[in-house]
């Protein structure tokens, strides 16, 4: 089920939201587990097994990984708990991808298993892997009810997308968090910002987007119209759903890590990366990264830390060489910062950030990208090779029609509206001002989206397939 | 204290909105029938083990719920004016408006379409005409975007050269050129349509061109009901309506349409009044969407017979040339299979066959059969 849709919005949310508030306190977990399971059978009523089992996996491993602390054991169970998730990860996302490389490479004619990928299994895999991590380390102790480690699992605001909420930041909240009449406000303003994001802004992108894919007439101008769309359109699409989610979060007593930080106005690519899908990039620091020692170690070692992180980042958003290229981009990108280019970067401001754009443009196009050859020949179009001509009717046409679409996302990925809000806040005829317009503010955003969710069927989630 | 005002607000106004939306959603009665968009709407699906388990239950209820929404019409147009005005896209849904003029973009020209048309007539000349003495004739009618789209920052194809690769793959046809008689006042304004009372001169051109005489005297009758056409719901945009005026003459009074829509041939007047209490008034020019019309004109001077393979805009223009023939048949051929003609259309007597179809068909020509 995806949060911008009817069926959430007026069916699953407004029923949970309800059971939620009359549950007695001691049940409000029950109903979160419950409606976190009855939200990802919605979309796969059978992998909703697979869901149960990896909770169990975790909850019995972490109470054997605390019970034997301080003997081998505990190391065994916790490999053994990493390689059971894992192990489930890579047979539902990879299998077919190494099936078919394995091929590629020998010859053979193996048969791909062609199994559905469960949606948010990168995600609720990630999960379960730091919590049965920071049991080993002793950062958390094992939750004692299932229930509880259950409900962490599938709470349904960051199950399938994120952010990648670890067991440690939300543990008290897990046992004890309070619901002011504050927190449901602060919720449903940010709720309704990813809303706006992802309805109004990154749906139409993608249309642009979907519109370029689809046609032969593809100019240079036209390429890097899509490439820049794009650029904007996954930003909107993620960060829009992480708002969804650290709103109902924040409705439901949580506080979730944020997930972006305005990413785009980085002066280097090693800022942006502390600014995009920031849940991932601490993921993969504490948990690989730092692990294989981090950059304490000799500059060969450091080097084969950065690749491998980078690898296995490009890897976990999909199981194609077009997303191992994009990780190791940003490895190659990363080391040249750390070696000598970190320190020209800092000396403009106005430079280095249409570097960063530049490349980050760039590596979206790959991402983008329907496996490599799709990606050199858009990335070859956009500097001539292949293209279509320079302009076009269609180019034109859509740059038009998506003109104010476009500045609306520009304007928005950057800090520029919070900071309106802001100084307006600072005034008491502003802050007044605001008072009024939060409620006007929800009620546009929910009536403008329902519309756009009833007129049109446009509406796919990118993180999905992750 | 006013930071609580401002949280119950906010509060109350989401809550109302999401819980009262849900509460007349449950509510209010199936919709089966969208007016607006002409189509069925999906209905939501019976909940069942299997249908849950299956994963069928939750894929019909995602499709069915934006249509059975509250207020569906309401929404699509605050959509359309969100599009339009607050976002200032040029087109919502690809329908735009221009000139007064509500329409929809066709872009770009398909080859492949063009193709696929041209084979198509070729198997009907091949397989019907061939041995006939039969004129063959054959025009394209522009879509009103070639009068409005370019003009007004919209995308557009070249007419001429869609006529030109058209006239390229029907070498046994003589291309008679209505072009230059058209502009976009000759189209409805809510429909795709062109008005029945503008294209007189057409029809004359078209008659002339196969050799056929034409009566030019008509008279205008009104419907007293506005016309929305098919853009006007589409769009979600309050525009002002068309009025629906269709001509009579004596010749055409006199005419008899017999329609060979079910393998049973039906009587029917060349205008059915019984179509002006439909959603679409367009349909009372012989009656709509029929695969086989014959008219026959029994006040026709002489025997001339023409066959008329069309599509909707041939439905308004064929009333205006049987003042020169004793009997038109239109063919349809969406609605027929080009392979199966010969038990309901007489080519042995044929004088001429003309193929008239749009712009919009022909480069979407995969409805021909």
């Amino acid at each position: 089920m995806l949060f911008s849709s009817i069926s959430f919005l007026y069916f699953f949310l407004p029923a949970v939201l309800l059971l939620y508030a009359v549950a007695p306190k001691g049940l409000k977990n029950t109903v979160l587990l419950l409606s976190g399971l009855i939200f990802y059978a919605w979309g796969e009523p059978r992998y909703v097994v697979i869901m149960v089992i990896s909770i169990l996996v975790g909850y019995v491993f972490g109470l054997l990984i605390e019970k034997f602390r301080g003997s081998k054991l505990s190391k065994v169970f916790m490999i053994l708990s990493v390689c059971v998730d894992l192990g489930l990860l890579v047979y539902f996302k990879y299998v077919d991808f190494f099936i078919e490389n394995f091929n590629n490479a020998t010859g053979l004619g193996i048969p791909l298993l062609r199994i559905a990928l469960p949606i948010g299994i990168s995600f609720y895999t990630f999960q379960i892997l730091s919590y049965t991590v920071d049991v080993y380390r002793g950062d958390v102790p094992a939750q004692k009810n299932p229930v509880n480690l259950g409900a962490y699992i599938t709470m349904f605001p960051q199950l399938i997308a994120g952010p990648i909420v670890r067991y440690s930041d939300v543990e008290k909240e897990l046992r004890d968090r309070k619901h002011t009449l504050q927190k449901t406000y602060e919720g449903i303003i940010r709720f309704c910002v990813g809303f706006g994001k992802k309805i109004l802004i990154a749906n139409a992108l993608g249309e642009l987007c979907e519109g370029f894919k689809t046609t032969d007439e593809k100019t240079v101008a036209f390429y890097w119209l899509y490439a820049v769309a794009f650029s904007l359109h996954i930003y909107f699409d993620f960060s829009g759903y992480s708002d969804m989610a650290i709103g109902l979060g924040r409705i439901f007593g949580f506080t979730f890590m944020e997930n972006f930080n305005y990413p785009y106005i980085s002066k280097s690519v090693t800022e942006f990366w502390r600014r995009w899908h920031m849940s991932l990039g601490q993921w993969f620091r504490d948990y690989v990264y730092i692990p294989m020692g981090g950059n304490r170690v000799s500059t060969l070692k450091h080097l084969r830390n950065i690749f491998t992180v980078w690898f296995l980042t490009g890897f976990w958003h999909g199981a194609d060489w077009n997303f191992i290229v994009w990780g190791l981009y940003f490895a190659v990108l990363l080391t040249i910062e750390k070696m000598f280019l970190g320190k020209y970067l800092k000396k403009s401001k106005v430079l280095s950030r249409v570097y960063v754009l530049f490349l980050i443009v760039i590596s979206f196009v790959i991402f983008n990208a329907a496996g490599m050859g799709e990606a050199i020949q858009y990335i070859g179009g956009m500097f001539g090779i292949g293209a279509n001509g320079l302009f076009g009717d269609l180019w034109l046409y859509n740059l038009s029609s998506y003109a104010l679409i476009l500045v609306i996302a520009a304007v928005g990925a950057t800090p520029v509206p919070k900071y309106i809000v802001g100084r307006l806040k600072e005034t008491k005829a502003g802050d007044a001002v605001i008072s009024v317009l939060s409620p006007v503010f929800a009620a546009v955003i929910i009536v403008l989206c329902t519309a756009y969710l009833v007129d049109g069927s446009f509406n796919p989630f990118l993180y999905f397939r992750f | 204290m006013k930071d609580k005002i401002k949280y119950i607000a906010t509060v109350v106004v989401s809550a109302s909105l999401i819980f009262g939306f849900t509460g007349w959603f449950m509510l209010k009665e199936p919709t089966e029938y969208s007016e607006s968009e002409r189509r069925a709407l999906s209905l939501l699906p019976d909940l069942s083990f299997e249908a849950v388990l299956s994963g069928k239950y939750m894929s019909e209820f995602e499709n069915a719920s934006p249509d059975q929404f509250p207020l569906r019409d309401l929404f699509r147009s605050i959509k359309a004016y969100a599009s339009e005005y607050i976002f200032n896209k040029k087109d919502n849904n690809k329908i735009f408006v221009a000139d007064g003029h509500l329409s929809k973009l066709e872009y770009p020209m398909k080859d492949d379409m063009i193709d696929y048309a041209g084979e198509k007539f070729s198997y009907i000349y091949d397989k019907y005409l061939k041995n006939t003495d039969a004129e063959i004739y054959h025009t394209v009618v522009p879509d009103k975007n070639c009068f409005i789209a370019k003009e007004n920052g919209y995308l557009a194809f070249d007419y001429g050269v869609f006529a030109e690769k058209m006239t390229e793959k029907l070498p046994f046809s003589e291309y008679i050129d209505i072009m230059p008689l058209l502009s976009a006042d000759d189209y409805y304004t809510t429909d795709t349509h062109w008005k029945q009372e503008n294209i007189v001169d057409v029809a004359k051109k078209l008659s002339t061109s196969m050799g056929a005489s034409f009566e030019d005297i008509f008279r205008e009758n009104k419907l007293e009901q506005p016309f929305y056409g098919v853009y006007y719901n589409q769009s979600g945009l309050k525009v002002p309506t068309d009025e629906m005026i269709y001509l009579t003459s004596d010749v055409i009074d006199g005419c008899t349409v017999t329609n060979y829509d079910t393998g049973k041939a039906v009587e029917k007047p060349v205008y059915d009044m019984s179509k002006a209490e439909g959603a679409d008034l367009y349909e009372i020019f012989l009656s709509g969407t029929v695969a086989v019309s014959v008219i026959e004109n029994p006040a026709a001077a002489e025997k001339k017979e023409l066959v008329l393979f069309r599509d909707s805009f041939g439905s308004s223009l064929a009333p205006l040339l049987i003042s020169g023939y004793s009997k038109i048949t239109v063919v349809d051929i969406r609605y027929i299979a080009s392979s199966v003609l010969s038990g309901v259309v007489d080519f042995e007597n044929a004088d001429s066959v003309l193929f008239l179809y749009s712009t919009v068909l022909l480069n979407n020509s995969v409805a021909m059969k």
